[in-house]
């Protein structure tokens, strides 16, 4: 894939705000610019018209008081009247306001016209002067004042006109000018109008897409997790900032939920098989224990008929019968025990409690105890424990069950035969052999003489009787105490069990 | 009770609840041949023509559903009634004793007044 250059969410935000803002400034720049060339054109405007106004008042005046120096000059040749104080101050003040408005003029141009505006300045500075002085000596006749010649006069008309013209000029000149700008504003203002519009519609346009896009990749994702997808994954890489970390953490969260179903799944597994196995469990008890109880209610019913028959009980079948369901009973108790205790294993309560005793001792007792069994299918008996074993730390009782189980089925599965128990130590184990030449077992029903429920024939248990339990606690126990139990066996060449059990289990835990 | 005892064939490889059947059945008037697995099973059916088969399920070298699967295979074997024995007492046991070709089933410990009229429904 290639690389792309990714933006978060808020870079892109930012961004086209950002860019819509500077859009937006330079739209109102351009509108102010316009606006300032506006007020600039009206200023130079009035500027224009009060200038044109000033020059076309002061012509006016300068001719007025011309007229009047004129008059006045005539006047004073001809006649003896004093000019009064009044009309002499008012002529002052009338050359006063020439020349104050001719200030004003000047204030109102600009560099372009400081030259004309000089020259104006000097010649009617000498016209003023020249008429204040004429006012002024009015009435002192021996003073000659000349104010006929119109040369100051025409100077300062001419310059004014001058400075008019080239006012009227710089004017046009500066509104073409402005005229201009105007222009250019205005066409600026509409084109980044537009333009602003434009790239508004495309950037958020452009931004929608994005994160549309990207939005679009989370709620597929959501939708495959929804739909049981776990092991989908949203393309990280496309994004950057928030959207990315939304999707890494979607992506954590589909992984941590496939884990947890994951878990569950095999939990449920776990508890389907213990539940199937705790059903066949029921199945087989329910099944081992209507075995023994058939006979004794078979029994039990058929002497309830026979007591009923007329004549004579036949007392040696009756006491044969009873025999029957003594023994059945017997062996559903065993079988109910057995049960128990495999019960107990398998939830794990069954209890190991060590202690020190000697185990030859034990051995020695189990066997002497069970010598019935050994007399019964005209078997002999060949003890031989040795001398040196040691005192042990386990748990006695499951020690003498071990044996008792382990003897008791030599016994059952040996005919007219020998029945070896050897008990001897190595290093820090209790070696515990059962042999016998009883009937042995082939290499398939070896493998499953250790399982709960089974015997090596289905058959097995009626004949020879036993729960088909015995050698599964055997093995459960040996395990418990931190040994183990092996068989070495072939059909007709009878069973060798020998069980290895640690002398001190805490020893042995420390070694491993 | 008939004139001719009907002949029953008992198959149970359990000693002790063979022989109380036995007894029970012979009792109860009818001729009784017995066989210990499945495999006999068979062969007791084909020598001596039994009126009516007691299989027990849990068998030896054959297991009862086989066997009762096998003999009816054979045309002569097709209509002989069988009724399972079994102590397995679930559902699933029941259907698959069916499944295999039994006509009824009796549940261990066997009620025997209804082990007879059972026998008797299928005989009369």
């Amino acid at each position: 894939m290639p690389k792309r250059a990714v933006l978060s969410l808020r870079a892109r935000l930012l961004l086209v705000s950002g860019a819509i803002l500077t859009l937006f400034a330079v739209n109102v720049a351009t509108h102010l610019w316009g606006s300032l060339a506006r007020s600039e054109s009206l200023v130079a405007y009035r500027d224009a018209v009060t200038a044109a106004q000033l020059t076309d008042e002061l012509v006016q005046s300068l001719e007025n008081q011309r007229q009047q120096v004129l008059v006045l000059g005539t006047l004073r040749e001809t006649t003896e009247e004093p000019l009064g104080e009044d009309e002499q101050r008012a002529a002052q003040e009338t050359i006063d306001n020439i020349s104050a408005r001719l200030r004003r003029l000047g204030g109102l141009g600009s560099d372009g016209t400081a030259d004309y505006y000089r020259r104006l300045h000097e010649s009617a500075t000498q016209l003023l002067e020249e008429w204040r002085q004429f006012y002024m000596h009015y009435n002192n006749r021996e003073v000659e004042i000349n104010v006929d010649s119109p040369r100051s006069y025409n100077d300062t008309q001419q310059r004014l006109n001058e400075l008019d013209q080239r006012q009227a000029f710089l004017a046009v000149q500066r509104s073409n000018a402005i005229d201009d700008t105007i222009a250019i504003t205005d066409r600026i203002t509409v084109v980044g109008f537009v333009s602003t519009i434009a790239i508004t519609i495309f950037l958020v346009t452009a931004l929608i897409r994005s994160t549309n896009a990207s939005l679009r990749r989370l709620k597929i994702g959501a939708q495959r997790f929804g739909s049981g997808r776990l092991n989908y994954r949203i393309d990280e890489t496309m994004d950057a900032g928030e959207i990315r970390d939304l999707a890494v953490a979607f992506n954590e969260m589909s992984a941590k939920l496939h884990h947890a179903i994951e878990e569950v799944r095999a939990a449920k597994a776990d508890a389907d098989d213990a539940n199937a196995a705790k059903s066949m469990f029921l199945a087989n008890v329910s099944h081992e224990l209507r075995t023994p109880l058939n006979a004794i209610i078979g029994y039990s019913e058929m002497l309830q008929d026979e007591l009923g028959d007329p004549g004579e009980i036949d007392r040696e079948q009756f006491d044969h019968d009873l025999s029957t369901i003594v023994f059945s009973g017997r062996q559903l108790l065993a079988l109910i025990n057995d049960i128990l205790d495999l019960s107990k294993i398998e939830t794990g309560k069954m209890q190991v409690a060590f202690e020190r005793f000697a185990p030859a001792a034990l051995i020695f007792q189990v066997c002497d105890s069970l010598s019935p069994l050994v007399n019964q299918n005209g078997n002999k008996l060949e003890l031989s424990i040795a001398d040196d074993i040691p005192e042990m730390r386990s748990d006695s009782s499951k020690l003498q069950q071990i044996v008792t189980n382990l003897f008791s089925n030599a016994c059952k599965f040996t005919q007219e035969g020998t029945i070896f128990v050897t008990a001897w130590h190595e290093e820090e184990e209790l070696f515990v052999e059962v042999k016998d030449t009883g009937i042995g077992m082939n290499e398939e029903q070896q493998a499953r003489v250790f399982e709960a429920f089974v015997q090596a024939e289905a058959s097995t248990g009626l004949e020879y009787g036993g729960t088909g339990l015995g050698l599964s606690i055997v093995r459960e126990f040996c395990q418990m105490l931190g040994g183990d139990i092996e068989l070495l066996s072939a059909p007709g060449e009878g069973s060798r069990f020998i069980v290895h059990l640690p002398l001190d289990p805490e020893l042995d835990l420390e070694d491993a | 009770m008939t004139d001719t005892a009907h002949k029953l064939l008992l198959v149970e490889d359990n000693e002790v609840n063979r022989e109380m059947l036995t007894r029970r059945l012979k009792r109860a008037g009818y001729e009784v041949v017995t066989a210990g697995d499945g495999a006999e099973a068979l062969e007791r059916m084909r020598d001596s023509a039994p009126a009516l088969v007691l299989m027990d399920i849990n068998l030896p070298i054959m297991d009862g559903c086989t066997a009762v699967a096998e003999a009816r295979k054979e045309p002569a074997l097709q209509t002989v009634p069988i009724i399972a024995l079994t102590a397995h007492a679930m559902e699933a046991d029941r259907a698959k004793a069916i499944d295999a070709g039994c006509n009824d089933y009796a549940t261990k410990p066997i009620d025997f007044p209804d082990l007879l009229s059972k026998i008797a429904g299928f005989l009369s």
